[in-house]
Formats: structure tokens, C-alpha cells, sequence
């Protein structure tokens, strides 16, 4: 047995053991850089070019980006037409998120609260399962579910609640020929492919809340839902709106379902999609594409100031 | 007089578990009552069976000679101080306080204001803008003391209330909650596995063993007159002595207890044995003798001198302090 008070050292490794002992923040600096030049070069330099661009415009005759600054680009963005598309997009975003939250609470909340062992696992694999497969997939065979000869339709007639769909569909504006080429079912398929989004943040935030602050609460004489409104939804809301700004910005940028279910109006993804390919419109794309970093901007100002982030 | 709280053989089985196994126990109104008991006693059980968040399996439970069976804690004129506080993060502490009068429907300046009262009455004035999160742990304990009482309830139940805080602020909190309770005279149940905070604070007290309870008594006649084995042992660790080493040492023949503090070395006795453990306590030193394989501790005051580890002695006390106990363990 070696009675040493140091040992020697036994190659490079030792001594480069030690050089990081003594400097902890060398290791700190070796290890985050990397991630900070792709976070910060690649990651929020393109977006800076992006914003750059939105400031360009386009030459109407030769079609050709002017590299100068100008507003003009952003007043086109304000046209009626454009206008109406954000508007649209706003509005399916704030229903999408909405819907997913309201599906959402009881599911994460039951995870959190009760599921243990085997249940927490079949809980995870549940919501995580869909992520696993293709979203085209998926985003195709809801069309065919909501189709006019699809099965909800069957089903409804099966069920003799055809009447309850047609009503559906006879709303104005939302309301269509068929579920797959309306609003409602554009809401639908959104809602299923952002759900596990919303879900997860949730289930997170309310697993961080202690038992004995719900029994705290109705020990005092709170009901369930003083409890709910006072407690439980004020301690999740943190992770309410982490899920939000998931839904909320992928519904936002999405290009994808607005083009297979629905009534094939435009919406700011499609408008980027479209402007930056087929019509080579650089510059009122990028004008788009920040709209919904600014719409994001504004929600988290105003959830912060509501208090939303008072738990954190 | 009815009692604030009564047990009538009352079970709380969970699964082949019996947390609590037909209690019966009968708390008087405006005492300072402690539930005394190692974790996993079902002391705590008993707590959360008065407090509402647990049913009986079996037995009926009367609070002011009302049956609860079917009362939910939110109807209960109950309140409790949770053992990790429970302070609701996103609220400072006025409105924690307030929270029980809010839920009421009480008006915000009315309620605010007796908020106010509560943080006086804890001696937290002026810190009811702070969040939870700014408070020490005595503060926090304070807080969740005035939350609880701002309700006005019958009976406020304390779950181990202070076994979070270091020593000195425990001792401190000890003679506040005395105070308090004396103050306010309502009745107190506390629920602690420290037995010398429920021989100090309580004026009487429950122990429980494996969800049944050993010995209901005063503090002066659970250390001094213990009823079984486990009681003897848990409460004061105290020498337990088999029938024949009672016997030999000139007692009857059955199990009897006798205090370490009571217990002198002797250089010789009826039954010799070794040293074979020094505790040096500060206040004395605990000697451990082994007497014909019962371990057998005296305490001596600072300043007399130690034996030797491995010294051959045997004890000597006052036949008085031996308390003979009956056969149950």
C-alpha cells in the first residue's frame, strides 16, 4: 500500500485533470463553446439575415432583390390581402392552442398527479408514440378520416348524428362542404399533431407541485375549483405557456396541413412557402416570416406581465 | 366537557397494512395533545384522519362530538401546519395568510387586515410583502402558523412542526407554541418523533407503536411509569431489564424499566458486568455496561471520573426508580 501524501502524475491526462481543477471555468469555456458559435453564428446569425431581408425589396421589373434599406416591403406586408392571411393565421393559432390546452390539462394533470410505474410509462409512450411517425402520414390520413366518405362521416351516419355534423358544417365560416376541407377540420388535425407538445411542459409543471399545497388549500376551506383557480393553475401556468408557444408558433409557421385539409386559403406559411419559391419574393417573405416572432414577443410580454412566470 | 377529538376504535388499512389498527383516543378540549412515535407508526395517519385526507376503513371519528365520517377537510373547522409548510410560492405572504379568509368570500381590505393581525400575532409585522421563497425556515414556519389559525379553527393540528429548524430556534418555537396555545386556548395535536419535544411541550400525549397505541398519559407518567417494553425504550431510552436480571438485582421477576439517569456504577453488586461503550454527552457521559448480555446504561454527571472501556463494574440505584412493568412488549 502506497503512503504518499500526492501521487505523481501518470501522463497527460492527470496534468490536464489538474489544469481544469484549478481553472474550473476553462472546462466551463471549452465545453459551451461550440454550442454558443452554432447558437450564436448559425442559429441567430441566419435569423439576423432574415430580418436583414425583410428590410430589402423587390424590383418589380427585373424581379431582382434591391439590397437597399427600406419600410416598402412592410407596407405591402399590410395590404388587405396580406393582412387577412396573418389575421387568419392569428386567429387558428389562439384556437389551436386553446383547444390543445383544454384536452391537454386533464391528461397531464392525471399523469402527474396519480400515474405511477407502469402507467407513467404507457402515459410517456402514449403521447410520444404519434411523434414517431411520419407527419405527412398522418396529416394524410386525417384528410381521408374527415373526408365526405370518410369514417367520421360513417360513423355519424351509423350513429343516426348526421344531423349534429351537418350543423357543424352549416356554420358560417368555419363550417364547409366536408370536414376535410373546412376550418373545424383544419382545427382538428392541428390540435392531433401539436397535442404531445402541449402535453408534455404541462405534465412537467405540474409534477413540480407538492401534494400538501393542494391538502394546504383545502384544509383552509377552498373548494376543487378555488383550488384549481387559486393553486393548481397559477403554480402550472409556467409550463401552460411554455406548451402555448410550442403550439402556438408551429401552427404559426406551418405550411403543410393549411395545404391538405381546409379550404385552401392562405395562411402565413403557405404565403412564405409560395412567395419564396414560385414567386422568388425574398424580401415579403422574410417581412412574413417575422410576424410570427413579433406576435410571439408581444404574447410572452403580456403573460409576463399577467404573472405568469411569478412561480418560476 | 365534550372532547375536541375522539377515536372510536378507528382503522386505516392499506391493503395488508394497517397504519392505524382500532385507536381509541380521546383528546380534551384546549389541551396540547402529541402524537409521540418512530416513522411508520401511524402517528401521522391519525393526523391526516382528523385532518380529512384520509377515511377510517373502519371506526368512527367525532371532532366536538360531530361524526366526520363524511366531512371533506375543506368543512372542517380544522386547520393544519404542514410539515414542509406548504406556502403557496406565488403568493407573499399577506395574501397566504389571507388565503383561508379569500376562499370564504371575505372582502379584500377585511381580509387583508386580519392577515395583518395574524402576522402581528406570530411576530412577523411588516413582512407581508415578502414572498415565501425570501423567508428563513423559522420564518416560514411562522407564516404557515398565522395561515392556519386565521381560519379561527377548534382544533389546529401540527405535523411535525418543528422538526425542519436547527436546535436552538426548536427550542425557542417550543415555548412559543406553549405560549401561543395558553393565548389562544384552543386545542393543539402535534404529531413528532422527538421525544423530548413532546415531553416538553405536551400536557399529554399518545405513543404510538405500529399503529396502535402503547401508553396514553401525562409526560411525568410516560417517562416514569412506562406501561410496556417499547415505551420504556422509545421514550427516554431507558434500561429495559428482562425478569431474571430484575430478579437478580433484587426485584420481582418481570420486565422492568430504569432510567440511565437514575442508574450509579458500582465497583462491586449482585451481577458484575464489562464497559463496553463511553458516550461523552457534554452534560455527562453515558456508560454502557454489558450485564449477563443485557445492555445496561448509567449516566453519569460531568466531572466524576470515567471507567475504562473493558473494566469489570456492576450499577447500584435507589430500589424506588426500578418500575416494573407487565409482560407486554
Amino acid at each position: 500500500m502506497s503512503r504518499e501524501a500526492i501521487f505523481p502524475a501518470r501522463g497527460p491526462a492527470d496534468r490536464l485533470t489538474a489544469a481544469f481543477w484549478r481553472h474550473p471555468r476553462l472546462l466551463l469555456g471549452l465545453l459551451l463553446t461550440p454550442p454558443l458559435l452554432w447558437l450564436g453564428v448559425v442559429y441567430l446569425g441566419s435569423l439576423a439575415a432574415l430580418l436583414l431581408q425583410s428590410f430589402y425589396s423587390i424590383d418589380e421589373f427585373s424581379g431582382m432583390v434591391v439590397p437597399e434599406f427600406t419600410l416598402k416591403t412592410y407596407a405591402e406586408l399590410l395590404r388587405p390581402s396580406n393582412y387577412d392571411v396573418i389575421l387568419r393565421t392569428l386567429l387558428m393559432s389562439a384556437a389551436v392552442t386553446l383547444g390543445c390546452a383544454v384536452i391537454a390539462f386533464p391528461i397531464a394533470y392525471y399523469a402527474a398527479r396519480f400515474a405511477r410505474g407502469r402507467l407513467k410509462a404507457l402515459f410517456y409512450l402514449g403521447v410520444m408514440l404519434p411523434l414517431w411517425s411520419s407527419y405527412l402520414v398522418k396529416v394524410y390520413a386525417w384528410k381521408l378520416i374527415l373526408a365526405k366518405e370518410g369514417i367520421i362521416t360513417w360513423a355519424a351516419e351509423s350513429t343516426h348524428t348526421s344531423g349534429i355534423l351537418n350543423a357543424i358544417l352549416a356554420l358560417p365560416v368555419i363550417g364547409g362542404n366536408s370536414l376535410s376541407t373546412s376550418y373545424v377540420g383544419m382545427f382538428l388535425v392541428f390540435t392531433y399533431v401539436w397535442l404531445p407538445y402541449m402535453i408534455l411542459p404541462m405534465q412537467a409543471a405540474l409534477e413540480r407541485v407538492p401534494t400538501s399545497m393542494l391538502e394546504a388549500s383545502q384544509d383552509l376551506g377552498a373548494t376543487r375549483a378555488q383550488t384549481f383557480r387559486t393553486v393548481i393553475l397559477p403554480l402550472a401556468l409556467p409550463g401552460v405557456i411554455a406548451g402555448s408557444i410550442f403550439t402556438f408558433s408551429l401552427t404559426m409557421g406551418d405550411y403543410i396541413i393549411p395545404q391538405i385539409v381546409g379550404n385552401s386559403a392562405n395562411f402565413i406559411g403557405m404565403a412564405v412557402y409560395q412567395l419564396q419559391g414560385t414567386a422568388g419574393n425574398i424580401p415579403l417573405a422574410a417581412a412574413f416570416a417575422v410576424v410570427p416572432i413579433l406576435i410571439m414577443l408581444v404574447y410572452l410580454t403580456l403573460a409576463r406581465r399577467a404573472g405568469a412566470f411569478d412561480a418560476l | 366537557m365534550t372532547a375536541a377529538v375522539e377515536f372510536q376504535s378507528v382503522s386505516r388499512h392499506f391493503g395488508p397494512v394497517k397504519a392505524v389498527d382500532s385507536v381509541d383516543l380521546t383528546i380534551a378540549e384546549g389541551a396540547f395533545f402529541a402524537m409521540l412515535g418512530p416513522s411508520g407508526s401511524g402517528k401521522t395517519t391519525c393526523l391526516r384522519l382528523i385532518s380529512g385526507f384520509e377515511t377510517p376503513t373502519g371506526g368512527a371519528i367525532r371532532i366536538f362530538g360531530e361524526d366526520v365520517s363524511a366531512t371533506p377537510p375543506h368543512l372542517r373547522n380544522v386547520n393544519t401546519v404542514f410539515q414542509d409548510y406548504a406556502l403557496f410560492p406565488h403568493m407573499n405572504v399577506r395574501d397566504n395568510v389571507a388565503y383561508g379568509l379569500m376562499v370564504k368570500g371575505m372582502g379584500r381590505a377585511a381580509r387583508l387586515a386580519r392577515a395583518e393581525e395574524m402576522l402581528a400575532l406570530v411576530k412577523l409585522d411588516g413582512y407581508g410583502d415578502r414572498k415565501p421563497a425570501q423567508l428563513s425556515g423559522g420564518q416560514r414556519q411562522r407564516v404557515a402558523l398565522a395561515r392556519a389559525l386565521v381560519n379561527e379553527p377548534r382544533v389546529l393540528l401540527l405535523d411535525e412542526p418543528l422538526g425542519a429548524l436547527d436546535l436552538k430556534l426548536r427550542e425557542a418555537m417550543q415555548d412559543e407554541l406553549k405560549a401561543l396555545q395558553h393565548r389562544l386556548g384552543i386545542t393543539f395535536i402535534f404529531v413528532t418523533h422527538d421525544q423530548h419535544e413532546a415531553l416538553s411541550m405536551a400536557d399529554s400525549l399518545a405513543v404510538f407503536n405500529e399503529g396502535r397505541i402503547a401508553q396514553i398519559g401525562t409526560p411525568a407518567e410516560i417517562y416514569d411509569r412506562p406501561a410496556t417494553r417499547f415505551v420504556a425504550d422509545f421514550v427516554g431510552s431507558s434500561n429495559v431489564l428482562p425478569p431474571d436480571l430484575t430478579r437478580a438485582l433484587g426485584g420481582p421477576a418481570q420486565w422492568a424499566s430504569l432510567r440511565p439517569e437514575n442508574t450509579r456504577l458500582a465497583a462491586s453488586g449482585p451481577v458484575t458486568g464489562t464497559v463496553t461503550a463511553l458516550r461523552y454527552l457534554g452534560s455527562g457521559t453515558r456508560v454502557v455496561l454489558d450485564l449477563g448480555g443485557t445492555e445496561v446504561a448509567a449516566l453519569l454527571p460531568a466531572g466524576q471520573p470515567l471507567p475504562e472501556p473493558g473494566a469489570a463494574l456492576s450499577i447500584a440505584f435507589d430500589p424506588a426508580a426500578l418500575h416494573v412493568m407487565g409482560d407486554a412488549a
